[in-house]
């Protein structure tokens, strides 16, 4: 029982995966793109266990293009080509004009306003590096002509930047949701009051670091509440688009029942989205034809880089389930009577570790399979489904935090690249107070379930 | 050959960008068919769900080579950066090598699912094409009913050019080894 390989003697199932994962990390620390480190083990880890390639080969012929034409993963170039498009037409300076004029008289201001313009541009962006580059090459010369310092006008935005993740559409929600077979308009539900929390945390870390370092901020002069509404009133498209494609989709999706429908499915609303979005641009006159042509390569490199890592998960999904070391592991973890809290907390200190030198969408494929099993068997006092819901956001911010954790978070060397001349020490330092206030809101998040949960309730 | 591959692969991928684009605004145009159902000659796109599901595999596959020729591919650096560019150059050439040789089993792999869908050809013909066994009747999609062989084929051609702009990729790889350092894509 439980024992694979050839001849069926060998190895347990969870040792053959233990060794499979370690030769996968050796691999990956070898610079082997993580996407083939990933499928290489499943391939060749699949073609120990049955002891012939055939299998795996076969499984092949149709695996690339039934993964490429997963019905829920549509939504996915869709939502990268409405943020892409989304930062050629100016919205982000819109929004933070916006932000600006309403937060900018107070000491630390246009640090906030960067924060709640990350926030806004999240909305319809579902990318963190989208929004910290986008943001960054709005906000940060403003901070900087005013007299913001160094680590606080960079770790801002490269911290504001996760909120493009944090507040739906998310492109590894969307993900998640297929791993664990949850419905993705919930998760986005369930995903918008810690976003938001995310959001308000970092402007509260804002005015506690003006506190301690009164010398890292000014505050500009007062913005009249005339020209406030003004530029408030510029942003308009964020709300709109962001109230139907969002909005569009919440609602009662039991066709069967009798009450108010969504007016889209959520494929449908990616696609309203990335057609209003390009509307929009058009008819300002700030998407030209070669801007369109940047945005289709941007979306062409990210969409790639996601399928081809989609691909290999999907081959070392199937070697870990011939394996059954999830369901092993899961057992195993029940028998050790750990309490299902620090279970909970090993996983996420996994990630955080993980983070450190890993990217987020990689860690989520790699872990899920292994993790849901034992988190769906272990009691948190919540039905199943509202278990994986909550583990899912709980797993989206930590990973997230990876973002913006020293030595390797991508949104540190995006704001890095747009402020080549600040060391990026000083942005290692700036981000230190963010990363506390990601860890503080984790630990409200996993006390109080109902915040994530209480939506998803009420609204779908 | 650097901008051959380059020129290709660019292209392929606004070609995937256009399949995106005309799904964006054939959804669009279902949901305001959808909407005025009943009203003259409006209602839904038919078979609007496995247009986009199909378009966007294809998308993906068009994709591909433009992001391999852009080192798209996530990978962890932070170990191999400590040994110098040389060693960071050493192992770029490893894992584009990877790429090229699992391009050619994806490639290989995709081509006889291609051919088992495809009903049509002598045994001889399909036997010196490898093509795999052949069907009884061509399968198509649900609605629609598109042929899934001409789904497959079109992958195809994405899925060639991933392997003709992966092996350039070994081959730029293997210069930069020379060269001491990665040059800045």
């Amino acid at each position: 029982m439980g024992r694979c390989g050839p001849g069926g003697a060998d190895l347990t199932g969870i040792e053959l995966a233990l060794a499979a994962f370690g030769m996968m990390l050796v691999g990956i620390f070898l610079r082997i793109p993580i996407a083939l480190a990933m499928g290489m083990t499943g391939f060749f880890g699949t073609w120990y266990v049955l002891g012939a390639p055939n299998s795996p080969m076969a499984a092949l012929k149709g695996l690339s293009y039934e993964t490429f034409s997963n019905q829920g993963l549509a939504i996915v170039p869709m939502f990268i080509l409405m943020g892409q498009i989304a930062t050629r037409t100016g919205m982000s300076a819109a929004l933070f004009r916006a932000a600006s004029d309403w937060l900018g008289h107070r000491k630390g201001g246009i640090a906030m306003a960067s924060v709640g313009a990350c926030a806004g541009f999240g909305a319809i962006c579902g990318s963190s590096l989208a929004t910290a580059s986008t943001m960054g090459q709005v906000a940060l010369p403003e901070m900087r002509k005013r007299g913001y310092s160094d680590s606080l006008s960079t770790g801002v935005l490269a911290a504001g930047g996760t909120l493009g993740i944090l507040i739906p559409p998310s492109v590894i929600l969307v993900i998640y949701a297929i791993m664990a077979e949850q419905n993705i308009v919930k998760m986005f539900v369930a995903a918008l009051i810690p976003g938001l929390l995310a959001a308000a945390g970092y402007i509260i870390t804002v005015a506690l670091y003006v506190r301690i370092r009164p010398g890292s901020a000014t505050a500009a002069p007062r913005v009249p509440y005339r020209a406030r509404l003004k530029t408030l009133a510029a942003t308009w498209p964020v709300f709109v688009i962001f109230g139907l494609t969002m909005g569009g989709i919440i609602g009662d999706w039991n066709w069967a029942k009798p009450g108010p429908q969504a007016l889209f499915t959520p494929n449908e609303a990616a696609a309203f989205g990335a057609t209003a979005t390009a509307l929009y641009g058009v008819v300002m006159g700030r998407l030209t034809f070669a801007g369109l042509g940047a945005a289709i390569l941007e979306t062409a490199k990210s969409t790639g880089m996601i399928f081809f890592i989609l691909l290999g998960a999907e081959m070392f999904k199937g070697f870990l389930a011939i394996t059954r070391a999830p369901d092993l592991l899961a057992d195993w973890v029940i028998l050790q009577a750990y309490t299902p809290l620090m279970v909970l907390t090993i996983m996420l200190l996994c990630y955080l570790l993980f983070g450190c030198v890993m990217d987020s969408l990689s860690m989520i494929l790699l872990t899920i399979p292994i993790f849901l099993p034992i988190i769906e068997v272990l009691d948190f006092g919540m039905s199943p489904q509202d278990t994986a819901i909550w583990f899912g956001i709980l797993a989206l911010i930590v990973v997230e935090v990876g973002l913006i954790t020293p030595p390797v978070g991508m949104n540190l060397f995006i704001i890095n690249g747009v402020a080549r001349d600040i060391p990026i020490t000083r942005t290692y330092a700036g981000v230190a107070p963010f990363v506390v206030s990601d860890m503080v809101r984790v630990v409200i998040l996993v006390s109080f379930p109902a915040i994530t949960l209480w939506l998803v309730g009420v609204a779908v | 050959m650097g901008r051959a591959m380059g020129a290709i692969s660019r292209w392929l991928a606004y070609g995937g960008g256009a399949i995106l684009v005309f799904l964006a605004v054939m959804t669009v145009a279902s949901i305001i068919g959808r909407a005025l159902d009943g009203i003259g000659p409006f209602g839904p796109v038919p078979g609007d769900y496995e247009l986009v599901a199909n378009g966007c595999a294809l998308a993906v596959f068009y994709f591909l080579p433009w992001c391999q020729l852009n080192r798209g591919h996530v990978t962890v650096d932070i170990l191999i950066d400590a040994f110098g560019a040389r060693a960071k150059a050493v192992f770029g050439l490893l894992g584009d090598t990877l790429v090229a040789l699992s391009s050619v089993v994806i490639l290989r792999q995709l081509w006889i699912g291609f051919g088992e869908k495809l009903p049509f050809g002598s045994d001889a013909l399909r036997a010196a094409l490898l093509m795999g066994y052949k069907p009884y009747y061509p399968e198509t999609t649900y609605e629609l009913e598109i042929p899934v062989w001409s789904l497959y084929g079109a992958a195809v051609v994405g899925a060639f050019v991933m392997v003709l702009v992966s092996f350039y990729t070994v081959w730029r790889a293997v210069t930069w080894v020379v060269a001491g350092r990665e040059a800045r894509i």
